[in-house]
């Protein structure tokens, strides 16, 4: 099987097309990163718009240590002030504030703390917004009276940290945080699919299209050869998720000012939780082997990549399914159609995978997931054996599914 | 390739005599039937250690089918199938050389890393398959092409490395489906020098064709299908002994006169004839009848027994 794996791993890395598919995301990337880094003010301008309208609605309260918030601002907003920074907190655990807002001695030093309500997964909690804004405010009225406030000048400068720590029925929840993590995989699977599933479709209907197929096959069991594709296969696409994320990481890591993460978020801060990363990493590995053998299975069923591309886009859609219902899957996940995507082997693996990184997800509930994604891979795997099997010889002609079952 | 050929004959030689009761081909009523269709009927015959067997029929005869089968590629709907008294698997790639009929190699790939690749997986060492991947190129005047793309080859090039990747591990049993198929006078003669060298080595060869005239020139023993069905089998002389009629060939100017005590004229061109004769007649009576007739000038009288060909045309007519 190493003559295999290492057949197609390097026939691959010597082709411009493949470094070419692995960079292109990156750049889009880069890209995206850097038109938003140049439009930090509109940026700027609707967090603070959002913030408005937070402070304008939510019931919020605040204790400052620091001395640099404005009465004024704060009774202006009808912020209410807490005795203390427990009495805020427990007023947002019990649900009589939304958001309560806890300005340290000093701000830039000391992040600013945030506690508030969980109001579901956002890359830009307005609560944080709001509490900066205030600082700022405060902050632009101090200036305009001392203008050798150091201080003042420096928050004005940079923005001060803040750290967001939110509650749901009194227990605090990790919000966006506990979702990067696991929510990683969600990403990689979206990428590495998108990116592989023309050389999953060739890297059978390749060898038809060659005619070496016959060759092969008195030479290897078609288990041992499809096995040593797929393992090639996930071996290129941990290649182009390195390609992507040794850059990336050595950008947020050598710049971590100038280009962050959204809402303020570092990569120290993220939590590593256990349980949901290794269900990211089950349901990934599992989902991209489901599949990849269908793929490579579909491949060895028709006499080329490209008429097999024609008729597999079900497949390819039915994996991106449950993103069109993202909103359901993320908010509503024990309605019925998010039950039917969580347990039906081609919309599982996605399903399984958003549902783990926002953390809707019982054990059991991803355990019976996870039961499905392997039983549907272990026989996604013996239909592309049995599909190159009885499929790679008939040249010119698609073998339909009734004849590999026979 | 010499040294390696040596070495790799002492193995034949010994594994030949432990094998010599063996045949390295025994296949004993088999039959095949796809859907309502029986491609291959009760079909039994043995392919001996080191001789040269052609296995001969049209196209739909069942050749390709029996061999697919007899490579475990299909599952037979009855009989048995054996390489070397064995049902073939994988684990006996590096004992036999096949050359499909449908056959191709990777077209984008470097020359050098596709054989490598085939000759690894017909169970040579990565280091021994790089030298001989070497050898070959050089033996086969392609020496500058090791690196070339498959692609950027001539189609003739293309036919030297596919017969290259096929005995590369110097297999003891060499199945070549339509070897000669699209190939040029130069790599037809090639291909011929390697079945000789092959044969010589000790190897059997299997050939799978409709070519009549590499038949007779190459294989000890034969067997012609038709319809899936075994129509001829044995050596050349037995064929032609038991399928054939000796012939008169004539060459001749003039007008060849009829005789029908003495034979019938089977063919007729302007300046040829075949003559079939009678029963008790013997080829000196019709030579002396054709030389005393007025307006006949034989410039050739050739007594001759039918080529395969002619046998495999009367079969399918």
């Amino acid at each position: 099987m190493w003559n295999i794996i290492n057949f197609e791993v390097f026939r691959a890395l010597k082709k411009k097309s493949f470094w070419i598919a692995s960079v292109a995301p990156l750049v889009l990337i880069l890209v995206v990163i850097g038109i938003e880094y140049l439009s930090t003010n509109n940026a700027a301008t609707n967090a603070a718009q959002q913030a408005q309208a937070f402070s304008a609605t939510a019931k919020i309260g605040e204790f400052d240590d620091s001395g640099l918030i404005s009465q004024q601002l704060v009774a202006a907003q009808h912020i209410t002030i807490e005795p203390s920074k427990d009495a805020g907190v427990t007023a947002v655990k019990s649900g009589e504030l939304d958001a309560f807002f806890y300005y340290p001695k000093d701000p830039n030093v000391m992040n600013v703390e945030v506690y508030a309500a969980d109001t579901g997964i956002s890359f830009s909690p307005p609560y944080n917004a709001a509490a900066t804004q205030l600082l700022r405010q405060s902050v632009i009225n101090e200036v305009s009276t001392a203008t050798k406030n150091n201080q003042a000048v420096q928050i004005l400068e940079t923005s001060p940290a803040v750290t967001a720590i939110t509650y749901k029925n009194g227990a605090e929840t990790e919000g966006i945080m506990g979702a990067i993590a696991p929510g990683i995989f969600v990403v990689a699977f979206v990428l590495l699919y998108v990116l592989l599933a023309s050389f999953m479709i060739s890297s059978t209907a390749g060898e038809k299209e060659n005619r070496t197929a016959e060759m092969l096959l008195t030479s290897i069991k078609a288990r041992t050869l499809i096995t040593g594709k797929i393992v090639s296969i996930f071996i290129l696409g941990l290649v182009q998720l390195a390609t992507l994320a040794v850059p990336l990481l050595a950008v947020l890591l050598l710049f971590p000012h100038q280009i962050g993460l959204p809402a303020g978020i570092t990569l120290g801060s993220i939590p590593l939780n256990f349980v949901p990363i290794l269900f990211g990493a089950l349901f990934f590995a599992t989902g991209l082997l489901l599949f990849t053998a269908l793929l490579v299975g579909f491949g060895a069923m028709f006499p080329s990549a490209t008429e097999a591309s024609r008729f597999i886009g079900v497949v390819i859609i039915s994996a991106f399914l449950p993103i069109y219902a993202f909103q359901s899957v993320v908010n509503s996940p024990h309605t019925l159609i998010v039950t039917i995507f969580t347990y039906f082997p081609l919309t599982a693996p996605m399903t399984a995978l958003i549902r783990n990184a926002v953390g809707s997800f019982s054990i059991g509930e991803a355990l019976g997931s996870l039961a499905v994604i392997i039983a549907g891979a272990i026989v996604a795997v013996w239909f592309a054996v049995r599909a190159f099997r009885y499929g790679s010889m008939e040249y010119g002609r698609r073998v339909g599914i009734k004849e590999l079952l026979r | 390739m010499r040294e390696i050929a040596i070495a790799k004959n002492r193995e034949y030689t010994c594994t030949m005599a432990a094998q010599s009761s063996v045949p390295a081909v025994d296949i004993q009523s088999f039959a095949m039937r796809f859907g309502p269709k029986e491609v291959v009927k009760d079909l039994s015959f043995t392919v001996n250690q080191g001789e040269v067997f052609g296995l001969l029929g049209a196209n739909g005869a069942g050749k390709t089918t029996t061999i697919r089968t007899l490579l475990s590629l299909l599952e037979p709907t009855s009989g048995t199938l054996l390489v070397n008294g064995k049902r073939y698997t994988p684990a006996m790639a590096a004992t036999v050389g096949y050359l499909p009929e449908e056959r191709g190699l990777y077209r984008n790939e470097p020359v050098f890393d596709t054989m490598v690749y085939f000759g690894v997986m017909h169970g040579l060492s990565r280091s021994d398959a790089k030298k001989r991947v070497l050898l070959y190129l050089e033996r086969v005047g392609l020496g500058d092409k090791t690196h070339e793309r498959l692609i950027g080859l001539s189609n003739g090039q293309q036919q030297k490395i596919q017969l290259g990747v096929t005995i590369l591990h110097e297999p003891s049993l060499m199945i070549l489906d339509e070897p000669t198929e699209a190939l040029d006078p130069v790599n037809r003669s090639l291909l011929m020098s390697i079945i000789n060298e092959q044969r010589t080595n000790g190897a059997t060869v299997i050939l799978v064709t409709h070519r009549m005239e590499e038949v007779e020139q190459l294989c000890d023993r034969i067997l012609l299908l038709k319809d899936g069905i075994r129509a001829l089998y044995g050596t050349v002389d037995e064929v032609k002994n038991t399928f054939g009629t000796t012939v008169i060939a004539l060459a001749y100017s003039g007008t060849l006169p009829t005789n029908e005590k003495l034979y019938a004229i089977t063919k007729q061109l302007p300046h040829y004839a075949e003559l079939a004769w009678r029963e008790g007649v013997t080829a000196d009576e019709i030579l002396r009848s054709l030389a005393r007739a007025p307006d006949l000038h034989l410039t050739s009288f050739d007594v001759r027994r039918p080529t395969l060909n002619e046998i495999f045309l009367t079969l399918y007519k």
